[in-house]
């Protein structure tokens, strides 16, 4: 006889809709689903690392694409913890707008270590798999351009994850502070034990040989860069982590 | 050589991961976790840490493994490797992988004939397209149903 599932632990992910994005004089979001994007913070940005020479953020709206993008180094969704740790309690995301991270040297070097996006965004980015905007998505463009040399530098791909999770930190910050009952969507997953059923294991091999093509894990926010380490400081050695944990953003794609 | 664009796992990608919703809402299975495992640049370190993985597998007592991987060439080294070491501990595995027609594993051994090949592309090469050669929700249930009939297989062999 089989016996009963044992449930360890929960995690709320809330998610809130934003239907509009435009230009603002700050960054900002509302629980009624507007957005404003500011350029404010960049000069501060730039001039926290030498291998930054310049950023540029722009709003893509849905569908027009038809549009240069220099090779895209991570679509990251913007998503803070509200209760708990990653991997339990709440967590709050935002849904129909995320941030394509591109990168490009002051000489025109890509940085992309292996094949690269750059080109036409509407044929360089294929939409509506998990890890691409939707037809009805935003994206928000934020694009550095490296001194020479440093797209392919690990200190320069990594400086640019940073500084455009720097970013995102203004909102996450604002999202943090919405009320759960406001959200759009709420999905409750539990990491439970099957006592009895087949054990099964998921190996993800991920990217860890360098510059760009890191992986990082353990961040303070979901998806987040800021209190993480990377899988190459940490040898590449096998971690353990739980479903739930997995699923609330606990790794950062750098490759 | 490493990984390719269209290939490439976004954090948007870890974030909503199909394999894992997949596996995790199959009521036939115990989901203990997941193993992230690097891909470093050296063959000896590269043989090293998907050891390791397959001995962690081993002792959680796995009674199988989907193994995915988020690029190819230089990378498929420690992906067939950490395959057969889950194979030579008797652990039935299945996987994702991208092959098409122009990453055709570069070293095989007898472990892989789970292993679903994840391409999109109409000709089987590397788009540059980012997300076009990802794993999708389908891939994820064929790596799935693959491996709940390897599994049932061994118990048959082992006349359980």
């Amino acid at each position: 006889m089989a016996e009963k599932e044992i449930d360890l632990r929960r995690l709320v992910i809330k998610a809130f809709h934003m239907t509009d994005v435009e230009w603002g004089e700050h960054n900002n979001i509302t629980t009624d689903g507007h957005m404003t994007v500011s350029k404010e913070m960049i000069d501060q940005l730039v001039a926290q690392d030498d291998c930054i020479e310049k950023i540029d953020i722009q709003i893509i709206k849905p569908g027009d694409h038809d549009r240069w993008t220099n090779t895209i180094m991570d679509i990251i969704p913007i998503s803070t913890k509200v209760l708990g740790k990653l991997g339990e309690g709440i967590t709050h995301t935002i849904t129909g707008v995320y941030v394509m991270l591109t990168g490009v040297d002051v000489n025109g070097k890509q940085c992309h270590e292996f094949g690269s996006s750059e080109g036409n965004l509407k044929e360089q980015l294929y939409l509506n798999r998990a890890g691409t905007p939707g037809d009805d998505d935003y994206i928000i463009s934020f694009d550095v351009t490296f001194a020479a040399g440093m797209g392919q530098e690990r200190h320069g791909p990594f400086t640019a994850h940073r500084l455009c999770d720097e970013f995102i930190q203004t909102y996450r910050d604002k999202l943090k502070k919405f009320k759960g009952d406001k959200c759009t969507e709420r999905h409750e997953y539990h990491d439970k034990v099957r006592p009895g059923k087949k054990k099964v294991v998921i190996i993800r091999q991920v990217a860890g040989q360098g510059a760009m093509y890191d992986t990082w894990m353990f961040p303070d926010e979901p998806s987040g860069v800021e209190g993480g380490r990377s899988i190459i400081d940490m040898g590449n050695m096998p971690v353990m982590i739980t479903p739930n944990e997995y699923r609330d953003g606990i790794i950062r794609s750098m490759q | 050589m490493g990984i390719g664009p269209s290939t490439k796992e976004t954090s948007l990608h870890h974030f909503r991961d199909p394999l894992l919703e997949v596996v995790s809402e199959d009521t036939d299975l115990d989901l203990l976790g997941l193993i992230i495992v690097g891909t470093p640049d050296d063959n000896k370190d590269k043989m090293l840490v998907g050891t390791r993985a397959a001995a962690m597998a081993e002792c959680m007592r796995a009674d199988g493994v989907i193994i995915s991987s988020d690029g190819w060439g230089n990378s498929d080294v420690d992906y067939t490797n950490t395959c057969e070491q889950l194979g030579i501990r008797g652990i039935p595995v299945t996987g994702l992988n991208f092959s098409g027609t122009v990453a055709k594993f570069v070293v095989v051994n007898d472990y892989l004939d789970g292993i679903i090949d994840i391409n999109k592309s109409a000709d089987g090469t590397e788009t540059d397209v980012v997300g076009e050669n990802n794993m999708v929700k389908v891939d994820c249930l064929k790596a799935k149903a693959l491996l709940k009939l390897k599994m049932r297989h061994k118990d048959e062999l082992e006349g359980r």
